[in-house]
C-alpha cells in the first residue's frame, strides 16, 4: 500500500519535475517566471493529438514532430513577445506571460473547442512491472524514465556543451557573457525553445492519465512552481528532487492524514520548509551585497 | 536610483498639482453622476470595478511600494467577505460595523502572512503566499458549521440603520470607501511609511543601515493591504449576495496582481486604472464573438510590451508633455 503510494507519487512528481525544469531553464536565463509554460505545453499536446487523430501518424512518429513543434513555438514566443521585454521590469514580463497564457488557452479553445478528448498512449494496456511485490504500471515507469532522462540530459547539456556553457554564462552575468561573445538573445531563444520542448513532453505524458482539454496543465503548472521552490531554483537536481518530494508528500498526506486537507497540509509543509531554508532544500544561499 | 529620481521628481510634480486636482474633481463628478445614466447591469459592473480598485490600492502599497509579491489576496478578500456575511447574518451585527470588524480580523491574518516574508523573496514569497491562500480557502471550505462550506452563503440586501440599500445605495457606499481608501493610500505613500517601504523595496540592507526597522514595516504593509482587501471583500459579498469558497481562488489573486502591474506599480492612480482595465475591457469585449479571452490576453501582452511601466506611466507621460 505505502509502496504503491510512494511509486505513484514519484511518477506524478516526475511530471511536475519536467514542467519545473522547463520553468527553471527559462527563469535562470531570462529571470522571467513563465506562467505560459503550462499552456504552451497544452498547445503542443493538442498538436500531437491533431497529428495522431487527423493526420493519422502513429504515436512514435507524432511525438518527435510535436516535440519539434514545442521547440519552435518556444523560440517564436521568445522572439515576438519576450525579446522586447528583456531589460524592463521583471513583473511586467511575468504579467505578459500571463496574458500569453490567456491567449494560448482561448486560441486552443477556438481551434479544438472546450470538450475533452482521450489522448492515446502506447503503454496503457501493457502488463505492470513487478518490483518485489509492488506492481508498477508501465505509464509510471515511462514517466520516471523520461523525468530522469531529462534532468540528466539537461545537466550534461549545460555542463559539457558550448551552447550550455553560454547559457550558464548568460545567466550568471549577462554583461560579462556578452563581452566574451555569448549572444544573450540567442541564449534566451535557446532557453525558451528547450522550455517549450520539455514542457511538451510533460504534456504528452500527462494527457493519457487525465483527459485532454484546454485546462490540462493548469494545476500541473502550480505544482511545478511549488515543487521547484521547495527544492530550490538554483539547480536542476534541486528542482527534480523537490518535485518528487511534493508528489510523494501529496499522495501520503492524502491517504493517511486527511484527504480533504491534503493540498493545504502540503502547502503548510512547503511554507515551514521555506521559513527554515529560504532558498529551498537544495538551494545555495547567494550573498546579496545590494 | 529609482527612489532618488522619484523623490527628486516629486517637487516638479507639485507644479502639475493644479491639473491633477481638476482631473480628480472631474473623475469624482463623473463617478457621482454615473448611476443616472446606467442600467442595473452597468451599475453592477461599475460597483465591481470600485471594489477591485480598493483591493488594488491595498495590493499596490504592498507590491508596488514595499516590493512584496502576494498571491493570497483573493483569500484575504474571501475572509473579509465571509467575516462580514457571518457577522451580519449569524451575529446580528450591523453591516458597517461588521465590515470594519471583519477587516481588522483580516489585517491580523495579513500580519501573520508577513512572517514568511521576513526571509523570503520573489518567487519563493509568491509560492509561500500562494500556499497561504490555498490554506485559508480550504479552512473556509471545511468549516461548514460557520460558512456552509461548498454550498455557499446567500445574503439579503444590505441594510444600514433600518434602510435597505438598493444597488445605487451600495454603489455610493462603495464609492465612499474607495475615496477613503484613496485618501489613506495617498497619506501612507507620501509619508514616512511610504518612503520607508520604497527603500525596503530597493535594498533591505540599505534600509536597515538607515535605521528603518524593515520587519515592522513589512508587517504593517501586509496588514494594511489585507485590511483593504477585506473591506472590498465585505462589499463584494453584499454586491453579489451569494458567496462561495471556490470564487476566492489563486486565479483571482493573480488577477489582482495583474491589475496592479497593468495600472502601474507604485502609483495610486494606476490601481484605479488597472481595475478599470481588468473589469471593463472584458465587458466591452463580450460583444466580439468567440474571442473575448483571445483579445483580452493580446491586449494584456501588448500593454506590457509597449508600456512596461503600466497604463498610468502613459498617463503621466502624456500629462508631462502637456
Amino acid at each position: 500500500m505505502i509502496a504503491n503510494l510512494i511509486v505513484g507519487g514519484i511518477a506524478a512528481g516526475c511530471l511536475y519535475a519536467m514542467v519545473g525544469i522547463a520553468i527553471v531553464i527559462v527563469l535562470k536565463i531570462t529571470d522571467i517566471a513563465n506562467f505560459a509554460q503550462g499552456e504552451m505545453a497544452m498547445v503542443t499536446t493538442f498538436f500531437a493529438y491533431w497529428l495522431l487523430d487527423s493526420v493519422g501518424l502513429s504515436w512514435w512518429q507524432a511525438v518527435p514532430i510535436a516535440m519539434l513543434f514545442g521547440l519552435v513555438q518556444g523560440v517564436i514566443i521568445q522572439q515576438v513577445v519576450i525579446r522586447p521585454l528583456i531589460g524592463g521590469p521583471v513583473l511586467s514580463a511575468i504579467i505578459a506571460t500571463l496574458g500569453l497564457n490567456i491567449v494560448l488557452n482561448s486560441l486552443a479553445g477556438l481551434i479544438w473547442g472546450h470538450q475533452t478528448y482521450t489522448f492515446p498512449s502506447p503503454f496503457t494496456f501493457s502488463a505492470p512491472f513487478m518490483i518485489g511485490s509492488v506492481p508498477v504500471s508501465v505509464d509510471s515507469v515511462v514517466n520516471i524514465a523520461s523525468g530522469l532522462a531529462i534532468v540528466i540530459g539537461m545537466t550534461l547539456f549545460l555542463r559539457f556543451t558550448w551552447a550550455g556553457l553560454g547559457l550558464r554564462a548568460a545567466s550568471q552575468n549577462p554583461t560579462v557573457a556578452r563581452l566574451m561573445g555569448v549572444s544573450i538573445s540567442r541564449s534566451s531563444a535557446i532557453a525558451w525553445g528547450l522550455g517549450g520542448l520539455i514542457g511538451g513532453i510533460a504534456g504528452i505524458l500527462v494527457a493519457p492519465s487525465l483527459f485532454l482539454d484546454t485546462n490540462l496543465m493548469a494545476s500541473l503548472l502550480i505544482k511545478a512552481f511549488a515543487g521547484g521552490v521547495l527544492g530550490g531554483l538554483n539547480s536542476l537536481f534541486g528542482v527534480f528532487l523537490g518535485c518528487l518530494a511534493l508528489g510523494v508528500a501529496e499522495n501520503l498526506v492524502g491517504a493517511y492524514l486527511s484527504p480533504s486537507f491534503g493540498e493545504a497540509i502540503t502547502f503548510i509543509v512547503i511554507i515551514a520548509v521555506l521559513i527554515v531554508r529560504p532558498e529551498g532544500i537544495f538551494g545555495r544561499v547567494r550573498v546579496r551585497k545590494a | 536610483m529609482t527612489v532618488a529620481t522619484d523623490i527628486a521628481r516629486s517637487d516638479r510634480q507639485g507644479a502639475s498639482l493644479g491639473l491633477g486636482a481638476i482631473l480628480t474633481a472631474l473623475c469624482l463628478a463623473l463617478a457621482c453622476l454615473a448611476p443616472l445614466g446606467l442600467n442595473g447591469y452597468g451599475l453592477y459592473v461599475l460597483t465591481l470595478t470600485e471594489i477591485f480598485a480598493i483591493v488594488a490600492l491595498g495590493l499596490n502599497l504592498l507590491t508596488g511600494y514595499a516590493g512584496q509579491i502576494s498571491l493570497c489576496h483573493a483569500a484575504f478578500f474571501g475572509v473579509g467577505a465571509y467575516a462580514t456575511a457571518i457577522l451580519t447574518q449569524k451575529g446580528g451585527v450591523s453591516f458597517l460595523l461588521s465590515l470594519v470588524i471583519g477587516a481588522v480580523f483580516t489585517a491580523v491574518i495579513g500580519a501573520l502572512a508577513a512572517v514568511p516574508a521576513m526571509r523570503l523573496k520573489n518567487l519563493y514569497l509568491a509560492i509561500a503566499t500562494l500556499g497561504l491562500g490555498v490554506i485559508l480557502q480550504k479552512i473556509i471550505f471545511e468549516w461548514r458549521s460557520l460558512t456552509n462550506g461548498g454550498g455557499g452563503f446567500a445574503l439579503p440586501a444590505p441594510n444600514i440603520a433600518g434602510f435597505d440599500l438598493g444597488a445605487t445605495g451600495l454603489y455610493y457606499l462603495t464609492l465612499v470607501f474607495l475615496i477613503l481608501g484613496l485618501w489613506g493610500a495617498w497619506n501612507v505613500s507620501r509619508g514616512r511609511t511610504g518612503r520607508a517601504l520604497l527603500i525596503i523595496k530597493e535594498s533591505e540592507v540599505a534600509a536597515s543601515s538607515l535605521g528603518i526597522p524593515s520587519a515592522r514595516y513589512k508587517i504593517a504593509a501586509f496588514a494594511i493591504s489585507a485590511f483593504y482587501a477585506a473591506i472590498a471583500g465585505g462589499l463584494f459579498a453584499y454586491l453579489v449576495r451569494y458567496i462561495n469558497p471556490e470564487s476566492f481562488n489563486v486565479g483571482l489573486s493573480i488577477a489582482f496582481l495583474s491589475m496592479v502591474v497593468i495600472g502601474g506599480l507604485g502609483t495610486i492612480g494606476g490601481s484605479i486604472v488597472g481595475a478599470v482595465f481588468y473589469v471593463v475591457v472584458p465587458e466591452l469585449l463580450r460583444g466580439i464573438k468567440d474571442a473575448p479571452g483571445l483579445v483580452f490576453g493580446l491586449l494584456l501582452v501588448i500593454v506590457m510590451v509597449l508600456m512596461p511601466q503600466g497604463l498610468w506611466g502613459l498617463v503621466r507621460h502624456v500629462a508631462r508633455r502637456a
